[in-house]
């Protein structure tokens, strides 16, 4: 009787390990696939974002009409400078117009429900950030690098796709 | 009494079977639809790196890029050029349906098909076989189109300088569907 006792009892342990491992496992499987999905630049994102930074703003640092792209009003951002045409920062500009030059993109784009763009140093602190809608699918991001006097600085781009 | 004690052994290892057996299915249909989702992500997002790349290799063609310099520019007045009749005798050259190009930023109220003031919409090309189907005609299911942006530049004189203007639009072009053997 104490036999079968101290069997039942070893099955017991070995299904609780068996359930223990599989836990584990599944846990670890949905950390390595989040992370995968993350770190691959989207195409479609990548192409949207290439796109912005060559826009030309209506944002003149120097002097009209030499007119800075949305690449070099990240810089003139970064390096808080001003748009002599407009007497503004060019912060203030760049937080205003790039929100709305990608809600335009995205309204022509029916797969699109939300979207986000961060501007940072890298390994640094975040300068700017714009969103818009809710995410109900699944995020695609891409990045791109723009140098400004020795520093590296980051935009980055998540689009979700319904 | 040994009866009853027998019974009760084989309803507990019943109670085990059943719950290790849902714990499986449950684990199994879990995983199941990490694995589908991330199967179907990876086919639409396959099928736009495929559009954008056959998109990429029309937009860098001599005849609408913008300069040497930059991939998915399109120059403004080589489009203009094209639409005003140059771009119906690239049918044979072009294995597409049509070639269509609109801008998106600055975002305007109504199209303006080109050659007009301020116009926003140019159609390149389109196959006679699809110039007259409306929206909902039989026969317009033939034609898949797939889309891009693309950066839409022109070299403007502005007080005394010049300098490159980009805009954002979108490129779109519609390709046959080829059915498959069989269907």
């Amino acid at each position: 009787m104490k036999l079968k006792d101290r069997g039942q009892q070893e099955i017991v342990g070995f299904v609780l390990i068996v359930v223990v491992v599989m836990v584990a496992l599944m846990v670890f499987l949905i950390i390595s696939v989040r992370d995968s999905g993350e770190d691959v630049d989207s195409v479609g994102v990548a192409n949207m974002l290439d796109v912005l930074i060559k826009t030309t703003s209506d944002c003149a640092v120097v002097a009209e009409p030499k007119y800075d792209s949305f690449e070099d009003l990240f810089k003139s951002c970064y390096d808080d400078e001003s748009c002599s045409n407009l007497e503004r920062s060019a912060c203030e500009y760049l937080n205003e117009s790039l929100g709305v030059v990608v809600s335009s993109m995205v309204k022509s784009e029916a797969m699109i429900g939300a979207w986000e763009v961060d501007f940072s140093v890298r390994d640094g602190k975040g300068i700017l950030k714009w969103d818009e809608g809710n995410c109900t699918g699944s995020f695609s991001g891409a990045s791109r690098t723009i140098v400004s006097g020795g520093r590296s600085l980051v935009v980055r781009m998540r689009a979700c796709y319904i | 009494m040994v009866r009853e004690r027998g019974q009760m052994k084989i309803m507990q290892m019943l109670f085990m079977i059943v719950g290790v057996f849902f714990f499986f299915v449950l684990a199994g249909l879990f995983f199941l639809g990490i694995m589908f989702k991330d199967v179907r992500g990876g086919a639409d997002e396959l099928a736009r790196e495929q559009a954008i790349s056959s998109l990429e290799i029309l937009a860098a063609m001599p005849e609408l890029s913008y300069g040497d310099r930059e991939a998915m520019s399109l120059d403004e007045d080589k489009l203009r050029v094209m639409v005003e009749g140059y771009g119906a005798s690239y049918g044979n050259f072009w294995p597409i349906a049509s070639l269509e190009v609109y801008k998106i930023y600055p975002a305007f109220d109504s199209v303006v098909p080109c050659p007009a003031a301020n116009c926003n919409y140019y159609n390149i090309y389109t196959d006679p076989r699809y110039e007259n189907l409306q929206v909902g005609d039989s026969g317009q299911g033939n034609i898949e189109k797939v889309s891009s942006y693309v950066s839409i530049c022109k070299r403007i004189r502005e007080l005394g300088s010049v300098y490159d203007r980009c805009e954002v639009g979108k490129i779109v072009v519609g390709m046959e569907e080829i059915s498959e053997v069989g269907e």
